[in-house]
């Protein structure tokens, strides 16, 4: 069975959630998801958390360097290098994932998050669901939670 | 007071040290994964712990088990991103003192530590 719109609609709320949690007035705007034939597009960095239970397939986070150092300034944290983005990326594609187990339950099993580096038209992930992209607009950047589940 | 941050994100670990900093830590020490945690506990015994669950080698979860078997009444706070009840409930059952949801709100943090050093 593939996701539906109502599922999507999950992400979404987690996503909103995580960055009303990091700042008070959030500026986050969010477009209407769209179908892709395949996962993506990553941006410079990915975060990649492989999903399996009741759905099988993957949820991403992917943003560039400039968004994960405005969040890493907003957690206090004075780390700007590779490192501290890679896990950070990594971190907010495994809470968002984690968050959705409120409506999914706990039978949707998450893995530790896999990490990519580099721009590229989509992650070479063959997950058999239907492949969505959801713009979060924040501060003037477009990071992307991608979905790919069925 | 000794504290004990068990995550596989440094940006987590450094975000709940610099949250509960103040004057009652003395001792803080980092953990990437549940085995590099229970290698740790058992070298200091430390007053508290705050654990993830989704981490590579041991999860939290197994962690959790082997903390107490060194010590049945290790100060243990979970903080994780897997929001479902049925979790919740089985770390609480497992011995946990506490659950904490991720994105981490510093204010219920340290509300949540206060009370683990009361309890």
């Amino acid at each position: 069975m593939q996701m539906t719109d109502q599922d999507i609609r999950i992400f979404i709320t987690m996503a909103r959630r995580y960055f009303e949690a990091l700042e008070p007035k959030p500026t986050l705007v969010i477009e209407p998801p769209f179908l892709r034939d395949e996962l993506g597009p990553l941006l410079e960095y990915t975060g990649i958390i492989p999903v399996s239970g009741r759905c099988q397939g993957a949820v991403c986070f992917t943003a560039n360097g400039g968004m994960l150092e405005t969040i890493l300034a907003l957690l206090k944290d004075k780390r700007r290098d590779d490192a501290a983005k890679r896990d950070l990326v990594g971190e907010i594609a495994n809470t968002l994932s984690g968050n959705a187990r409120e409506e999914f339950g706990s039978d949707f099993r998450i893995s530790v998050p896999n990490v990519i580096v580099g721009p590229r038209l989509s992650a070479d992930l063959r997950t058999g669901g239907r492949n969505y992209a959801i713009p979060l607009n924040w501060r003037s950047e477009t990071a992307y939670l991608l979905v790919s589940l069925k | 007071m000794k504290l004990l941050i068990v995550d596989d994100s440094s940006v987590v670990r450094l975000a709940i040290e610099r949250d509960l900093e103040n004057g009652h830590i003395a001792e803080v020490d980092q953990a990437a994964d549940g085995e590099e945690a229970v290698r740790l506990y058992r070298e200091k015994l430390h007053d508290v712990i705050t654990l993830d669950i989704t981490m590579p080698r041991m999860d939290g979860l197994t962690c959790l088990e082997n903390l107490l078997k060194i010590n049945p009444e290790a100060k243990i706070l979970i903080i994780s991103a897997l929001r479902d009840r049925s979790t919740a409930l089985i770390a609480l059952k497992r011995g946990a003192r506490g659950f904490l949801c991720k994105p981490i709100n510093p204010e219920e943090l340290r509300e949540a530590f206060e009370l683990l050093l009361t309890d």
